[in-house]
Order: C-alpha cells, then structure tokens, then sequence
C-alpha cells in the first residue's frame, strides 16, 4: 500500500497545519442553524407579541365559559405598573361574576382561582375539587370559635360524609299530616268513582309544576289551578341553587289536597249532600256546612222532624229516638253538629292533626309542617335521576307506615351510584353543595360590549 | 464517549436523583387538589431544577470554547451533560404534572423530548461508531482534510503513471516485454505495453479520483476493482506490477475515505438538530420562566 | 650512486632524484611536469584504471605513472608520439560514451573528461554512443547521478571509503555492464549515503554533480570572476595549500564582488558556499524578528485570525526562556541577543557550517562597503581548514571576538573578572574533530573541559536500556565540568557529528580558576547537582523496563507519545483546538499519522531520546528542557532544518509577514514573509497537556510508551497487529 510506503512525517505533511481554523460546511451549518432556530423561536413570539396577543402564553386550554377570552389575556390577568405579577386576581372575577362568601365567620376566605383552576382544559370551572372544600372542612374551625356542624369532612363516603340530617338517629319528619305510604302503595284501592287503584309514585309526587293530567283527581281544571296558586310558595330550585342550576323539574312539587289526595280521598260531611267541604280552615268549613244546611232546610222545611238515625256516631250511639226540631237554625245546629262530629273526629283527623283548645268551639288544625325540601345544605335534582325508579332511592316506602318516617335516602342510597373512580357518577363536593351563598348574590350588569372586547388582535378594549 | 465502567458513579448519582424526585412527585401528585402544577412550590422546585441541569447541559458548547479554563475538565463536563441533561426530562414532567399546557409550554416540551431523544441517539452514536469507523476504516485521515487528501492521492498516482511512461525505453525494439528474456537486466517496456494501463487509468481511475462525490463508480466497489486490478495486471508486464499494486491501493484509500465521509456525517450530523434545537430550547424557556412568573 | 632512500631516474630528459617509493607521477609532478591523468586523486590510493597517466617507462606496453614507483635508473618519456596516441584514443574512446557535455560541463565548464578532449582534439568521437542503461538517478537530495557520464574512475568509490569512511560506494557489474552502486545497488536517496559530497567533490565528470545548493554556478553567476592559483597562492592564508589542488579545483573558488547594499546571502538560504572577505566590511545581522508566534482571540470563534502573528519577549514573556545573551551564529562573531548585528572585515570567513555541512544560513550578511570576497566549496574550504596558516588566522579571529562572549555566557564563568579572563583566553586551545570522533567518553577520568566553537556535538548516555541521547551542543554550548568537580569519571560520551571545533580547557587550568574563584565553584557544584538529579531520574526509568525490540516503527524511541484512543475519539478536534488555545493559535499536534493497536499516534513531538531535530540548527534556537520537552527559542530564523531532520513530521514552520528592510530603498521597509518554527512542549505551564485536558470523551493520553505498552509487550508481543 502507498499508505504503508509512507511515513508518519509524509502522513502528517498531507495536513494543512490550519485547517480547524478554517470554515468547513459543517461547522457554518451548525452555526447557522444555531442562529436560526433560535431567532426563529423568538420571531414567532415576536409575531405574537406584535399583534399584542398573548394567548401563546396561554398554560393550557380554557374551560369552555372563558374560552371566547383566550386572546383576551387582560381581562383576568390585570397588570399593574406597580408590581411584575400579573396573576389572575379576585378583583377580575368579581368584574363579570358575584362570588359570594359562604359563611360570615370562615376562619379564611380562599381566591377565586384556588378552587376554580382555570388553563386546565374545556372542563366546567365550577367543578372544583374535594380539597378545595375540604381545605377547612376537614378541620373545621370558625372565627367564633364554636361549630355548629360536623368537624371532619373528607369526601363523599359513608366513612367521610355525615349521613343526611334528615336521616341522622332521632331526627322525626316533622310533618303532621298522617300519611302511611304503605297503604297507598297497595293494591286494590278503593280509588275514584268507586275502581280499584294501584297508586304510582308520581300519582302524587311530581316535580313539574305544569298542569298535567293527575290521573286521581277529582278537582277540576279550575279547581287546581286555583289550588295551584293557593297552596304555597311554588317549589323551583331557583331559590336554592346557583343560577346555572336552573332545572325546573329538580323538585318535587308539593302534595297538594286538591291536586293528589281529593279524588280518593273526598270530604263528605253529610249524606244529604254530594260535595265535599272545601278544604279549608275550620273556619271556613264551618261557614260552609252552616251555609250549606241553612240552604238545604230553608229548600227542605219538612225535614224538621227527623227520623229515626241509622247513623250510630260515636258520641251519640244507636238508639236514636226521633225527634223535632223547633226551628230550621236548631236543625242546621244540631246537623251542623253532627256534620262537624264527623268532620273533626274523622274525617279531617284522618290526615289533619287537630287542637282541641278548652273553650273552643272550633278545632286548631295544626301546621302541615310539610317539608318541602328535605337537604336544607345541598340541592338535588330529581330531573337528572329521571331514568330510576322512585324506589330505587326511596327504597322504604312501600314498607313505611309511621308518619314520621323519614323516605328520603340516606347516604349509602347516593353512594351507590357517586362514588369516587371512573365508574362512578360525580362524588365531588360541587354536585350537591355550593360555597357561594346564592341567596346574597348581586345582580352583575355586563359592563362590556361584545363587539369590542372580542375583537382578535385589534383594539385596546382588552388591555 | 463510550459509555462504560467510568460512567458508574454518575449512573448511580443520577438514579438516586430520579428516585428521590419520583419519591417527592408520587405523593404530590396524589395530593394536590387540582392536579400537580409548574407553579405550585414543588413544581416550581422541580422547574428550577430541571431548569438548572439544562442549562449546564447547554453550556457544554461554551465550555469547549475555553478549553484551557480550569473549570472542570471537558470530560466531567461532557458526563455531566449527558447524565444531567437525560435527568431534565423527568423533572420537567415533573414540573409540569406530565401535561403540556399551552402553546408555548407545549413547544417546549416537544423541543425538550425532541432534544434529549436525538442526545440519546447521538451518545449511542459516538458510543459504537468510533470503533466502526477504526475498524473499516484503517487509512481515515482528518475529515476536513479529505478533500485535500483526495487530491493529493490524484497527483500520486498521475505521478505513477508518469513513472511508469519515463520506463518506455525509446530506443528498445520492438520485442514484447512478455517473452520471457532471462536476464537481470530490465526488458525493455514499450509504448503498446503500457497501452492498457494508460486506457484504464484514462478511463476508469482518474474519474474515479477527480470526482469524490460520484458514488456509482466500478472502482467504487472493491470486489469490482479488484477484479478489474487483477485483469489489468494480466495485461501488463511483470515490470510494472508493483506499480499497479500501488494504483490499486490508491483506489483502496479513495473508497475508504468516501466510507470515512459517510460514516463522520452519520457520526456528526445529529448534532445539527440537537444543537440549535437545544438553543431554541434555552432561549424559549427562559422566556416561559419570565410569563410563567408574571402570570 | 644515488643517496639511500632516494630514486634517480630520467623523466623527460631531465635527470630527477626522488625519496624511494614516490611514484612517475609524483616524481614528474614535484618536477613540475604534468601528466593528464583522469582516476588519479592527490588524495586518494592511486589504482590505475583510466590508463589516461600512461608514460613510456621503457617497457614493452606503456605503463600507468600514477602507480608505477620510480625505480632507479628508470627512463620516462611522458609525451612521446606513441604516449600521445595511446591517450588520445583512449580519451577518444571515453568521450564516445560520454553525453557530452554532461552536466558538469554545463554547470562549471570544468568536467576533465572533456577538457582533456578538447585539449587532444578528440570531442567529436568517432565511436558509436552507447549508453549504460541505467537511468539518471535523481533521489539523493544534494547530488544527481548520471550513470552515463561515469567513467569508472573509482575516485568516488575511494573518496567515499579513504577518506570519508562511509563505504557506501562500489563496484558492481562486469564488462559492459560494470557501473558504480550504491550499497546494493539502491538508488542514492535510499542508500547509507550521508551526502557528505565527498564523491562529488572527487567526480572528474558530470556523473556525480550537486544538485540542490543554489550558487554552484559559482563562475556561472554574473558577478562572479574565475581566479587563478596565481592570485590565490599570492594571499597569506592560502600559503601552504596545495597549488595542484587549487587547479584542479578551479571551478570551486571565485572571486566576487559586492556593491555597497547588496545581500551577500539571507538567512534560512540552503547554500554551500563559505565566504572569505578580501576587502570591504560587511553587516551580520538577523532580520527574522525576534519573537514568538502568538495570536490574539486564540484558535476558533467569530473573529479569529487565520494567520499569526509575533509577539516579542517584552511584549509576552515566556517562562521558558534562555538567559543565553547571545546568538550563535555561523561566522567568527556572535550576536548580542538585544541587538543581533555583528561586523565583519576583510580576512573573517563566514559561512563555514553551510559549507561543510550543509546547513542553512544563520543570517543574513550585506555589504555595507563595497566588498571582495572568495566565495569557495567545501573542498576548497576543506583543504584550507587543513592549512596551518589558515588555522592559525581563524583561531585569532576566534579569541579576540567570540570566545570571550562565549565564556561569559556560561553561567559560572560570568561574574569572572576580565583579567582572568583574558588569561584563560590565551591559554585555552582550539581543537578540531572529525565527523563520527569521540571526544570524551562516558567512563573516563576526566581531564578536559570544552567549549564548542563551530559543529554538533552529541552528548549521549549507554544505559542498561540502550543509548540515550541527552543533547545535541552547537556553537556557544559547553560540556564536561561534571567531570572535573568531581575529579571523576565522564557520566556521557560526547561525539562529534560533523566538523566539529572545540575550545579546550585543560583539567589543569579549570582547576586553578575553581580553586581561586569559590563562587564559581559554587555555582558549578549547584548545576552538577541538578544534572546528576535529572540523571539519576533517569536511569532508574529505564533500567525499571526493558526496551522490546517489537516497537519498531520509532515508538521506543519516543518518550512520550501523544496516544489518541480511536475507540473513543470522536474526532471532534477538541485537542487540536485546545492545543491552539495555549500556543497562540497555532496547533502542535496533527490528528494523523500512523496506527498502533487501537490508538493514533498523533502527530505530535515524541521526545525522542535522540533529538534529531536538533542537529544543525543554524542558530542553537531548539533546545531541552529538563531533558524532555523541546523548545524553540525566539531567534529561531525559520530555515526549517529541524523540520525537515524530525522524522516523524512533529515541526512545523509558520509564514507570516513582517516589515523588513528594503534593501532598495535603504532605510525604508517592506512587506516580507518571515517563518518560524514551532513544536509541542507538553503544556510545562500547564499542570497537564492541554490537548488531553481538554478531551471530552477521555481519549487522549500522552504517555510513556515503555509503560503504556508494557503491558501488551508482556503479554503476547507477537499478537500486536502490526502493520
């Protein structure tokens, strides 16, 4: 080989002594590159930053709410000359939103972005996680001092959540109408116009509050509409829930008389008439009764002597012998008497709690007491439960018989189905419970106009 | 660099920084509320350090720049950035919860994969390359020299070939060198000897040698050559043999310093994304650090 | 009846008487008669070939006079018709083969061949040519052969074993084939040959010419005039020099005449002439700057200069540096190191070692007046060396100017006082050494102490190892002190390697000035302690290793080798950069050179225990330090000897421009190219080399190779790949 002919001299001498000084294509490769791709990275923040638009900087997605404002840096990140920070600040939220304070004796009142994280991605900003309740939950102390709630809250589980107040040991359904679901529940009851019923749940529970077809009732139209209006406060969840919560159909309206038990249940008083008392005040069945059989003796003079009764009451048992009335106002009193014997000892005390105050001519009916919502601290939305048998969660009723049976389902009921991992429906604290106390909220007037601060690129408005 | 037995206290060293940091992350993950975060304290920590192993690794370049600096040798320093700048990978997905953000946190962490993946594949390059290129390539010279070389090895064999015309003796007869004349003396070698040399170097060798970046070339596989070298000597009286051989050998070193040229820009060509990506890399991250921290 | 131990005989009618032995020719010669003779050399064994000298001696066949002894009584007739005849044919029978004119002819005008046809009217031969069949054989550096112009004198032949002893040249051949040969018949570059030049010299015709010395044409050059032996023997110094010698020699001494301004030779110039001033005075002086190779901004980035530039010693001081104060230089003076100008006159000979030896100039010589000078070959230079009056001119020159700057300079005898001195400087004698001699071995009692006047002088160490050379001295240098302190014996053998010149002073008088003078004691037992330290380091390294014959290829004789691992390497050229980082842009180490094992043995100073690099630097400007790294000091003309003597290709020289004297344009300058030369000095200011600092894949190591390999010697030396 010529190499091997060669010596180490001949060999080093093929070498120009500078050759590492001089510019060789790879090495003005690399410099170029070096150069380029660098200024490339800070032209293309450059072309940003030129058209003033910030959103490279962006540390993730925007929750859907926000995402219109994803250019729009300046309307959560305020800057100030004063300091280099530029966080998102409470100051930005409360421009657009009300946030009010959950209770006025927490020891600490969190920033808007510790619980509601927004970057994260097109999720719902208002579902916050556990910890951001838990944060003072799980130790709970207040500026009082005192706590009047359970200390420990960790999560929703039967080890980490309070069972439901309602359900807690010796708490009683305050209601006092007599109600023994079990009955109601069966078989072949003696329903309207003399047929046998088998009652549905939603025969008396329903959470809309339109005017559908009950199937036993015995109101007319007019009837429940005029019940309608007068039988309480409408039940919606407006006045419970976040105003995005706004499903109509989360709560059961409340059991009316005259919408759910008038067509099984009627309130005869006397059988020489076929209506009902209207289900009223004492005071106003009263006046009804004595109307009605001041009417019926002035059409029916002879009815004056009576015959003798067949009806045994209670307090005047069989015999009866007959008798005479002197006057029609003696008759309607002694039929009033009657009417309302039965109508205070039967049939109202059925479902009524009545007071029989010494002296008093008329009974107390006692307050209904009916409660309308039973989670005075969380909301429910029986339309989102729709696909489920009321049993499914009311799993006690067609076995309840005390009144004060309290069907409302515990704990483990909702566990079933929200619990924590990927099979569960949502658990976090957000689904039934709010920090915001609704009920202060301001209005917020929008104070931007639409055109103007979407304006991509152009336009100061955002900044 | 081979990566061998030397490596073992950095290996170690950078194990047990991976493990203690995956020991920190586990339950930080699992306990912050919304998910691990660059800018809660442990993500930052873990930001400022990854951060940190970066730009030692990138100061690498300026260091070989000041190779008489006594600030650690260049071998430290070059272990250093291997073993560090593999470590900033990790504790950047630490740092950013294993999530890539926005725009500009995206680009970064697709620049930090894309530079620590071609790292990876260029030490694994200068790991085995080296001992391919000693062994098949025995007659290497500096690569910026080969140009240089490749001329110079023309010249040589011109300069053979010249040798080998100045043997035409002008006054021999006409007698043909190939019968056998068994004599010490030199036999005449004619003009009609030498033709078949001439045509071939004419024809096939000098091409060969004047264009180096011609890959598809007869001489350029040496089976071929070979081949033809032998066939060339059958032509050619046993005078000139030795310099045949030569010419051969000259063919040998020209394809060994093509393979040279293919083997140093496999060797060195990753290095031109890995380095200015790095830079880009540098630079928009300090970038990120500014807006992260204002925002 | 003729006195005992003299010959009467009769030459040419005239009755002669000769001492016994002399032969025709010497006896004709002494009597003024000339015989043309063409094998016949004054200085060599006369053997008779060319039958040119033939005389009538009254035998039957004419016989050759150059051999023939005087016998009484004898009868010669040196030009007698039949003489005559016999030379013309034979000269006409040379001439037929000879390709005249040959070279010589051409050049010099002076091939005797041809001169002694035309003197006989025989060049136009009516003989066929026919050549050797050898072709001219150009691979020796200094002389070109042509084998067809030989005529088998055998001068060289003799030359090259009588005189020089190299014994390269012989006969080969037989009959028409016969030819002279190199060893074994190689071509002369490849052969033992040391171009000494003494077959050249000894050449009648143009078979054996010089080649690559400029100024051979030395009657050729316009201003240069032939000179007779006349003129010559008329000057003092050439009394006593062999008139013959000088006509036969004609073409190798002229006379020329320089203009005031003219540049006579420039440093760093190949030459091979010597200069010998008749008249005018003429300026030596270095015009190579005095300084060091430096680069600002260093090896790489942006705005590096691809070229280098110089830097003095005020402007960047180097630790290594000599306190030598003077130059040495290649004329009876030396240089002051501050200011490298010097004077010569008329009777100074300057350029000697170039001419003997072939050096480069060491500087550069104007004329500041109008000048006459000889300029002469080494075979004049040669005999004139030999001449008693000529010597004896040159060592007075030598006393009154150069030795006393030569003393002072070593280091003890410099706060001596001037009347010592000046003693010691007429007491002291001039010795002359022949190429190869021993001057003092190692073993010896010691007796002398030397100061090197003129050569090389190599100082080398027999260890169990093998033989390590310590030094090479060159003018101004001085050994042997060790020896008379310790009144002991020499711990190295110092060896003359060329025409070497001493200054000698006797055991006897070193002793003296020791004795009177404690200080210099003292400071010569300081030096012999540190040499003796450096050479007890030594010796246990190498006796601690046998020195394996397998590393062929020069590797044991480095003692230390820059070893690039290519299992590693990336071939980034971080070292090479590195390396340009500490030496001022300019790398000292080459990534190429020859393979072993899995390593590069780059290119890069090995060490060798035999510097060749340094002999013959015309200046004394590379030298050892502690007796391993190699230095270049800032004098340093840029000949590019060293570089060329390094075998492996370790020096390399730097061009770079400088602002030089116009010499037309006297006190103006312009722009020049200056070289100098650099080597690698393994980092002494650096704790380690900065090229194996520098490697980031820990791939280079410099090591000792005798410890490296160590290992794979003692393991399977015959599975080393070799290659």
């Amino acid at each position: 080989m010529p190499r091997a002919k060669r010596t180490t001299k001949q060999i080093a001498q093929r070498i120009d002594l500078n050759y590492f000084k001089r510019p060789n294509r790879w090495r003005t490769w690399r410099f170029v590159l070096s150069l380029l791709l660098p200024c490339l990275a800070v032209l293309w923040l450059a072309a940003y930053g030129l058209a003033r638009n910030n959103r490279i900087y962006s540390s993730g997605k925007m929750s859907r709410a926000h995402a219109v404002l994803t250019e729009q840096c300046a309307s959560c990140h305020l800057s100030s000359a004063a300091s280099f920070r530029a966080s998102a600040s409470d100051q930005a939220c409360l421009s657009c939103h009300d946030g009010p304070i959950h209770h006025a004796d927490q020891v600490f009142t969190p920033t808007c972005s510790s619980c509601h994280v927004e970057h994260r991605g097109q999720l719902r900003l208002a579902a916050t996680a556990v910890e951001s309740c838990t944060q003072c939950h799980s130790n709970l102390h207040t500026t009082g001092g005192s706590v009047p709630y359970v200390q420990h809250i960790s999560d929703f589980s039967s080890g980490g959540h309070p069972e439901f107040a309602a359900l807690r040991p010796g708490f009683r359904d305050p209601g006092t109408i007599k109600l023994n679901h079990a009955i109601h529940m069966k078989a072949g009851l003696l329903g309207p116009n003399g047929a046998r019923v088998q009652l549905d749940c939603d025969d008396c529970h329903r959470a809309d509050s339109g005017n559908q077809n009950w199937r036993f009732t015995g109101a007319t139209m007019q009837e429940i509409s005029a019940a309608a209006t007068s039988s309480g406060p409408t039940m919606t969840a407006q006045n419970y829930g976040p105003p995005s919560r706004s499903s109509a159909r989360a709560y059961m309206q409340p059991v009316t008389y005259a919408k759910h038990c008038a067509g099984c249940h009627p309130l005869p008083f006397d059988k020489r008439f076929a209506e009902s008392v209207p289900h009223d005040t004492p005071e106003v069945v009263h006046a009804f009764v004595v109307k009605r059989f001041q009417d019926y003796i002035a059409a029916h003079p002879g009815e004056l002597r009576e015959a003798a009764s067949t009806i045994s009451l209670p307090t005047r048992p069989l015999p009866i012998s007959p008798r005479v009335y002197g006057s029609q106002r003696e008759w309607v009193n002694a039929r009033v008497a009657e009417a309302e014997e039965l109508l205070w000892r039967k049939t109202c005390a059925q479902c009524h709690l009545l007071l029989f105050a010494p002296g008093a001519d008329l009974p107390k009916v006692a307050k209904s007491n009916i409660t309308v919502r039973w989670f005075q601290h969380a909301v429910f939305d029986h339309e989102a439960h729709r696909a489920w048998t009321c049993t499914s969660c009311h799993s006690k009723t067609t076995s309840s018989q005390e009144t004060a049976d309290v069907l409302v389902p515990g704990i483990r009921t909702c566990e079933t189905c929200h619990h924590e991992g990927a099979e569960g429906a949502e658990a976090r604290c957000f689904e039934c419970h709010t920090y915001h106390d609704w009920s202060r909220a301001k209005t917020t007037k929008g104070k931007v106009h639409f055109s103007s601060a979407l304006q991509i690129g152009r336009g100061p408005a955002s900044y | 660099m081979r990566i061998d037995d030397t490596h073992k206290k950095w290996l170690i060293a950078s194990l047990a920084i991976f493990v203690v940091a995956t020991a920190i992350y586990i339950p930080y993950a699992m306990a912050s509320p919304h998910g691990p975060s660059g800018a809660s304290a442990l993500g930052l920590t873990f930001g400022i350090v990854g951060f940190a192993f970066m730009v030692f690794a990138g100061f690498l370049g300026a260091r070989k720049r000041f190779p008489l600096w006594r600030i650690g040798r260049a071998q430290t320093w070059m272990r250093g950035h291997l073993w560090l700048g593999l470590l900033a990978l990790p504790l950047i997905f630490y740092h950013g919860g294993f999530r890539f953000g926005g725009p500009l946190t995206s680009a970064l962490m697709i620049l930090l994969i894309i530079v620590v993946a071609s790292g990876v594949f260029g030490a694994a390059l200068q790991h085995y390359l080296p001992t391919v290129m000693t062994a098949e390539v025995p007659l290497e010279t500096i690569f910026e020299q080969i140009e240089n070389v490749q001329g110079q090895l023309l010249d040589e064999a011109d300069q053979i070939v010249g040798r080998v015309t100045a043997l035409v003796s002008p006054l021999a007869t006409a007698v043909p060198a190939r019968v056998a004349i068994v004599t010490e003396e030199v036999a005449a070698i004619t003009e009609t000897d030498i033709a078949p040399l001439r045509m071939f170097y004419e024809r096939e060798m000098r091409p060969f040698l004047e264009k180096p970046g011609e890959r598809k070339h007869s001489l350029a596989d040496p089976a071929q050559a070979r081949a033809m070298f032998e066939g060339l000597r059958t032509l050619l009286p046993p005078q000139i043999h030795e310099s045949v051989s030569d010419l051969s050998e000259i063919c040998e070193e020209e394809r060994e310093l093509r393979r040279q040229v293919r083997l140093h820009h496999l060797l060195h060509d990753w290095l031109l994304l890995h380095i200015p990506l790095s830079l880009a890399l540098l630079v928009l991250a300090a970038v990120h650090i500014v807006m992260a921290l204002r925002y | 009846m003729s006195a005992p131990g003299t010959v009467d005989l009769t030459i040419d009618e005239r009755k002669v008487s000769v001492p016994q032995g002399t032969t025709v020719f010497d006896a004709a010669r002494l009597h003024g008669i000339a015989i043309p003779t063409l094998c016949h050399q004054q200085n060599e064994t006369p053997v008779g070939v060319c039958r040119v000298c033939v005389v009538e001696a009254g035998g039957r066949v004419l016989t050759a006079s150059c051999v023939r002894q005087a016998e009484n009584g004898m009868t010669v007739n040196t030009s007698s018709e039949k003489v005559r005849a016999a030379r013309r044919t034979l000269v006409e029978l040379l001439m037929s083969d000879h390709p005249s004119p040959c070279a010589r002819q051409q050049h010099t005008g002076d091939c005797e061949l041809e001169t002694l046809a035309r003197q006989m009217g025989v060049e136009q031969p009516r003989f066929p040519h026919r050549s050797s069949g050898r072709p001219k054989d150009d691979s020796s550096p200094s002389i070109a052969v042509d084998f067809d112009a030989c005529i088998l004198c055998d001068r060289c032949i003799r030359g090259c074993s009588e005189i020089r002893h190299n014994d390269v040249l012989g006969r080969m051949g037989k009959g028409g084939a016969a030819g002279i040969a190199f060893d074994a018949n190689l071509p002369m570059g490849n052969s033992s040959c040391v171009s000494c030049g003494e077959c050249m010299v000894s050449c009648p015709t143009g078979a054996l010419t010089n080649k690559v010395t400029t100024g051979t044409d030395l009657t050729k050059s316009s201003d240069s005039q032939p000179v007779t032996v006349e003129e010559l023997e008329q000057l003092g110094v050439f009394k006593g020099v062999s008139g013959t010698f000088l006509s036969l020699n004609r073409g190798a001494i002229v006379r020329r005449k320089f203009r005031r301004g003219d540049v006579i030779c420039r440093e760093g110039e190949y030459g091979s002439t010597a200069f010998y001033i008749l008249e005018g005075k003429v300026r030596v002086s270095i015009s190579s700057p005095i300084a060091h190779v430096k680069t600002g901004g260093g090896a790489t980035g942006f705005l590096s200069k691809l070229t280098s530039a110089l830097a003095r010693r005020q402007e960047d001081e180097r630790d290594e540096e000599t306190d030598q104060r003077f130059i040495p230089i290649d004329a009876p003076v030396d240089l002051a190191y501050e200011n490298p100008v010097g004077e010569l006159g008329p009777g100074d000979l300057f350029g000697e070692m170039t001419c003997m030896s072939l050096y480069p100039r060491s500087a550069t010589v104007r004329a500041e007046t109008d000048c006459t000078m000889l300029e002469m070959l080494r075979n004049v230079l040669d005999i004139m060396q030999r001449n008693k009056n000529f010597r004896a001119q040159l060592d007075r020159s030598y006393r009154q100017r150069a030795l006393d700057s030569h003393l002072r300079s070593i280091p003890v005898f410099a706060a001596l006082p001037n009347d010592f001195l000046a003693d010691l400087r007429d007491r002291v004698e001039l010795v002359r050494c022949a190429p190869g001699e021993v001057i003092c071995r190692q073993g010896e009692i010691a007796s002398d102490f030397y100061l090197v006047r003129i050569g090389f002088v190599k100082v080398s160490q027999e260890h169990p190892g093998g033989e390590m050379v310590l030094a090479y001295l060159s003018r101004g240098d001085y050994f042997g002190e060790i020896g008379l302190l310790e009144g002991d014996v020499r711990i190295a053998t110092c060896t003359a390697l060329d025409h070497v010149e001493l200054v000698r002073i006797s055991g006897e008088d070193f002793g003296n000035m020791v004795e009177r003078f404690p200080e210099v004691r003292r400071k010569l037992e300081a030096v012999e302690q540190e040499r003796l330290q450096q050479n007890r380091q030594r010796l246990t390294l190498t006796q601690s290793l046998p020195l394996d014959s397998f590393l062929a290829r020069g590797l044991m004789e480095a003692q230390s080798l820059l070893l690039l691992d290519l299992e590693r390497c990336t071939r980034c050229d971080a070292c090479v950069r590195a390396c340009a980082d500490a030496h001022d842009g300019v790398t000292r180490l080459v990534r190429d050179g020859l393979r072993f094992d899995r390593y590069l043995v780059a290119t890069s100073c090995r060490q060798c225990r035999d510097p060749l690099c340094m002999v013959g630097c015309p200046v004394g400007a590379i030298r050892r330090r502690n007796s391993l790294e190699v230095i270049i000091e800032d004098w340093c003309i840029g000949c590019g000897l060293c570089a060329k003597n390094c075998p492996y290709g370790n020096i390399n020289l730097h061009p770079f421009e400088v602002m030089v004297d116009d010499p037309e344009h006297p006190g103006r300058k312009k722009a020049g190219v200056s070289r100098k030369a650099t080597s690698c000095d393994l980092c002494a200011d650096h704790a380690e080399p900065s090229c194996v600092y520098a490697c980031p894949h820990d791939a280079a190591h410099r090591v000792d190779p005798t410890k490296f390999f160590a290992g794979i010697l003692g393991t399977s030396p015959a599975g080393m790949q070799k290659r």
